[in-house]
């Protein structure tokens, strides 16, 4: 099993206070450190019209980090492909992947945002059906040397991807939360999927689904490949690991938890500044993962067991990580 | 005057072999003292570059000095806010030595008015915080009502300010938008080419510096940055608000032609210094290719030297 991590730096401000150029550098650096410390892939994510520490442009910045790294592989998670135009995202994601030496990997989502879509100057309510054409365009583009598409949105007649990148196609995952809904559209494209933070039970579940759909819709499901973000604290000792955990919820994830909407009620709706006991609110707490190091091993190992192909953990702990966990995945 | 290199990306050398040789190259001209160093945008063959921006923002942190410029970008088929938002990231990652210049509409089989709009919205957003825009071509935020001001707008102080964070449920937008993020300056350098008699007159008047590429004639390329500073000249605007460039092939000890300043060394600074003379050029751009191996070094020493004392 890999494990991935995500960019350092793209936090809101009250927990890494910093120059703004400073902030770009961090970013490199993670890139840097993960790789010294034997992490398989470095993860950045997309965010707009927010502080001015965010990443509008993720490949952008895997290739400031590729110019910087040799072997750690660079990849994005979520790149919101339907804020872009998918031949535009193929190039961007060819050109890293020729500077980096195929080291591109696309994790791609649809978005969530209102603000985001009003600003960019597209449509939110087609994105999920945008965000599957444009992955099969984003495959043909760089698998073929010239390429064909026909869909609702999306059109192309004997086009050419300039430049090609180096991986053909390009590795790319499907970005999907741990839904049905995103283990459906998946399934149905043949894409690898990529699910958000949750537990083994629920993991196991959704994963279960995805395979089952995608041998229904006649996908070779030997073949593909499911990963899991999954933030994971250690610590000497459960309170200390749940310290580390609530640090990280107080400066990062409660502002997106509880003001873009970022959890689904049981209804599907966005859910905007649940109550701390909101039982959604806890769940996603939840699932956080906290323990000593061996808790942490123990429970890792099953998601191995599961076939997980790749766990991407926060950028917070790297050093400790690196020393007491991925030893026990490398034996 | 400054110096800088320039390259268009393409051809029958793999991607591979031929991006790694400019980056080696402009490693070089980092090292040799060279100010700026521009890949134009490219849509054709394996080997074209059609992300400049990002692919010199690769460029950017494997060097120090030397400003990395997307040349020849198009904005037609993109978001006017990922072109803000690319050539912002290029100057965080290079710490201040981003910049760009965008394509003449003629090539892009566009109007004009689209170019202009375009860099209008850029440079007003990167020099505020929340925005709008309505033009005929770029509108921003995208419910932008028809009924609002045409160009840029702004709000207006309500008495209260509710941080998004705590808009909740009831609002998930806003009429005005910040860009963000923000460049090192606020006034990173923005260029046009001036190939088109709309866009030449637009540029001169709004201040927006011109770019006379290596695809008009010496003679072509003079009167048009003649004409530029004589129309911002007229309109009260001064010279030290943009920088006019001027690129041109290079040939050391090689033969003049329509597009190339050749001869010896001294023969290239002096056909530089007239036509700055000219224009009021601010700085010289040299297409780099078919280069003798030590043709780098030359220039540094032999015309760069000429051009500053």
């Amino acid at each position: 099993m890999e494990f991935w991590t995500s960019f350092a730096g793209q936090f809101v401000l009250r927990g890494f206070p910093g120059a703004v150029p400073q902030n770009y550098d961090t970013l490199v650096a993670t890139a840097v450190e993960a790789e010294r410390l034997g992490f398989d892939g470095v993860v950045a994510s997309e965010h707009h019209f927010e502080y001015n520490r965010f990443l509008p442009f993720p490949l952008q910045a895997l290739g400031a980090a590729a110019a910087a790294t040799s072997k750690i592989r660079l990849i994005t998670g979520a790149m919101l492909l339907p804020l872009y135009d998918p031949i535009r995202a193929a190039e961007a994601a060819a050109t890293v992947d020729i500077l980096s030496g195929g080291r591109v990997t696309l994790g791609l989502g649809m978005g969530y945002r209102p603000m985001e879509f009003d600003g960019i100057g597209t449509a939110k309510n087609t994105r999920g059906a945008r965000l599957s054409e444009q992955m099969e365009i984003i495959r043909l583009a760089t698998s073929q040397e010239r390429f064909s598409f026909q869909g609702k949105h999306y059109e192309y007649k004997d086009q050419q991807l300039s430049p090609t990148p180096l991986q053909r196609p390009i590795d790319m995952w499907f970005c999907g939360g741990t839904s049905r809904v995103g283990a459906q559209r998946a399934a149905a494209g043949g894409f690898d999927y990529w699910l958000a933070n949750s537990d083994y039970d629920r993991t196991k579940e959704i994963v279960d689904l995805y395979l089952g759909l995608a041998r229904e819709a006649g996908r070779p499901a030997d073949n593909l490949r499911y990963a899991l973000f999954r933030d994971v604290f250690v610590g000497d000792t459960l309170a200390e690991a749940r310290d580390a955990r609530d640090w990280f919820l107080e400066v990062y994830y409660n502002e997106h938890i509880r003001c873009y909407g970022y959890l689904m009620d049981d209804k599907g709706e966005p859910l905007f500044n649940p109550p701390f006991d909101h039982p959604a609110y806890l769940a996603f707490v939840n699932s956080l993962l906290c323990g000593t190091p061996d808790m942490v091993v123990t429970e890792l190992k099953r998601f191995e067991e599961l076939g997980v192909h790749s766990i991407t953990v926060p950028p917070v702990q790297l050093e400790l990580f690196s020393k007491k966990v991925l030893p026990e995945f490398r034996k | 005057m400054k110096v800088g290199l320039s390259w268009d990306l393409g051809g029958d050398e793999p991607a591979a072999t031929q991006w790694h040789r400019v980056i080696g190259e402009i490693e070089r001209g980092d090292a040799l003292g060279f100010d700026s160093a521009w890949v134009a945008e490219g849509k054709t063959g394996q080997a074209g570059c059609a992300q400049p921006a990002v692919f010199m923002t690769f460029a950017a942190r494997r060097t120090k000095n030397i400003h990395c410029r997307a040349l020849a970008r198009s904005v037609v088929g993109e978001f006017p806010v990922r072109l803000a938002e690319e050539i912002t990231l290029l100057d965080l990652f290079s710490h201040g030595r981003g910049g760009v210049a965008y394509a003449p509409a003629s090539g892009q089989k566009i109007d004009p008015l689209m170019v202009h709009e375009t860099i209008e919205f850029i440079r007003g957003a990167w020099a505020t915080n929340e925005v709008r825009y309505r033009g005929k071509y770029v509108r921003f935020p995208s419910h932008t009502p028809d009924d609002a001001p045409a160009g840029l707008s702004y709000p207006a102080w309500t008495g209260e300010y509710l941080p998004q964070w705590e808009w909740g449920a009831a609002r998930s937008t806003a009429d005005f938008l910040a860009l963000t993020p923000k460049p090192v300056s606020t006034h990173l350098p923005v260029y046009v080419a001036i190939d088109d008699d709309a866009t030449l007159e637009w540029a001169a008047r709004n201040g927006v510096s011109p770019y006379a590429g290596v695809n008009l004639t010496t003679t072509e390329a003079i009167e048009r940055l003649a004409r530029y500073r004589a129309i911002a000249d007229g309109c009260g605007r001064h010279s030290y608000e943009v920088e006019a460039v001027l690129e041109r092939n290079v040939a050391i000890d090689g033969a003049t032609d329509a597009y190339t300043f050749g001869g010896s060394t001294h023969d290239i600074a002096c056909a530089i210094r007239a036509a700055a003379a000219a224009t009021r050029i601010g700085h010289f751009v040299w297409r780099y290719r078919d280069a003798a191996p030590n043709d780098l070094e030359r220039f540094a020493n032999e015309v760069q030297t000429k051009l500053q004392a």
